[in-house]
């Protein structure tokens, strides 16, 4: 009896501490990330959502999302960027990177310093590319976090 | 009351468990989603190489539906999948994309207020889903029982069901199933765009000739977006094909051909009825094609 509650003892001690380990070894928390998005939705419907892990490399990144719209249809736009160990600037373009014609309808770097979440109501466009520029962390290259992006539409 | 030998187990064990621990707490802050929070500084251990350039956000089954329904789709008895009995989807991709048919159907079904078809809906997608590993998505809040208490308010019930995509895209994400979404899109896409076609050809409604022309638009994002997950599984490559078969003969109508531009104007784009023929007969392949399971 006493070896039973002795190993029992020693494995729900170490069952406990490892699964305290991997749920924080990955430090982006999807789920609050995407439930603080939600709330920031206000009266649009849920469309679709892109989580996107961020590297910090030793040079600048420049990763894009690209978004179906459709004609008629408003759309809200929400970035979270609460785990993001360094800022990156979010812009919202007409056209992708590979054109030269693009123009930019939204950027971050009109946004209050500090600000993570960012929440965007587009105007009625044809195309919606979603830009993330990243910047370099030459000291720490290893660096990482994440963001998730939220897309509601009436 | 313990042997010295025992305590030495004890002791061992107590020390590795607390290494675990102070070792988690080094990435160990707790979950942040208030803007005025620290962001948690996370040491990567993947290859830079992992992100995608480019990645793509695909609507949801029920905003194409919705699109859809505002172009004036009325609902037609004998339109939605016939199949019944999911357990004939053996493999992943047909269970994926079933399920996307399925979606497409439900929505349909909810935006046109036909509730017991779409409770029908709801317990095949269920079943798939549990099928798939992810039905517990059904359960969140409650989902499955709040859309039977609603049946018959369409509001609500949409409500219901862009609650469910977002639990399922969380879900999705936190497993590192991303293909699963665009697989089922997919698959949902090419339901609508054929209750969409067949519906046309019995009203030839010019708002939905236009708003059919218009989802082509997105065909190209499908691919690019199921390309982009193609080494997940292998499988996904018959699906490219599949869709990419479809894109050739959008891209070879005479109002695409003689107007590349279409996609990117803010004029509605629309076929003619032989356009509509041609590319129906496609999606019609395809369609059989997937609620077959072949």
């Amino acid at each position: 009896m006493k070896k039973i509650v002795l190993l029992s003892l020693i494995a729900v001690t170490v069952i406990s501490a490892g699964f305290t380990t991997v749920q924080l070894m990955d430090g982006c928390d999807k789920r609050a990330l995407t439930e603080n998005c939600k709330k920031k939705l206000d009266d649009f419907k849920y469309d679709s959502q892109k989580y996107s892990k961020i590297n910090y490399l030793d040079h600048d990144q420049k990763l894009e999302i690209e978004v179906p719209v459709f004609i008629g249809e408003k759309y809200r736009m929400i970035f979270n960027t609460s785990y993001l160990p360094k800022g990156i600037v979010i812009s919202v373009y007409t056209k992708s990177k590979d054109s030269k014609k693009r123009e930019a309808i939204y950027t971050t770097k009109n946004e209050a310093e500090g600000t993570k979440v960012y929440v965007f109501d587009a105007p009625h466009v044809r195309n919606m590319y979603v830009d993330y520029d990243v910047p370099t962390d030459a000291s720490n290259p290893k660096l990482s976090g994440c963001v998730v992006f939220m897309v509601g539409y009436k | 009351m313990f042997s010295k030998k025992n305590l030495l187990i004890v002791n061992t064990s107590l020390l590795i468990a607390s290494a675990l621990f102070f070792a988690s707490c080094g990435h160990g802050e707790a979950p942040k989603t208030d803007a005025s929070t620290p962001a948690a500084v996370v040491k990567d251990t993947t290859s830079a190489n992992e992100v995608p350039q480019t990645s793509y956000s695909l609507p949801s089954p029920l905003q194409i539906a919705s699109i859809f329904k505002k172009s004036g789709l009325s609902f037609k008895d004998g339109l939605t999948s016939p199949v019944k009995d999911p357990a004939r989807y053996t493999t992943n991709l047909n269970k994926s994309i079933n399920l996307g048919v399925y979606s497409a159907d439900l929505s349909y079904c909810v935006l046109n207020k036909q509730s017991q078809e779409a409770m029908r809906f709801m317990k095949l997608c269920r079943s798939l889903a549990d099928n798939l590993g992810m039905g517990s998505v059904f359960d969140e809040s409650n989902l499955s029982k709040r859309f039977e208490k609603n049946l018959g308010n369409e509001d609500s019930l949409a409500y219901i069901i862009a609650e469910l995509q977002m639990v399922t895209d969380m879900y999705l994400d936190e497993n590192d199933q991303q293909q699963i979404t665009s697989i089922v899109f997919a698959g949902a896409w090419t339901e609508s765009m054929y209750i969409g076609s067949k519906v046309y050809e019995k009203g030839k409604e010019k708002k939905l000739n236009a708003k059919l022309a218009e989802q082509m638009n997105i065909l190209g994002s499908i691919i690019n977006a199921l390309k982009a997950v193609e080494k997940k599984d292998a499988a996904i490559s018959t699906l490219v094909a599949d869709m990419k078969s479809v894109k050739d003969i959008y891209d070879d109508l005479p109002s695409i051909k003689n107007n590349p531009d279409a996609a990117n104007s803010d004029k509605p784009m629309s076929f003619t009825d032989e356009e509509v023929v041609t590319l129906t007969k496609k999606i019609d392949e395809l369609r059989a094609k997937f609620i077959n399971g072949l």
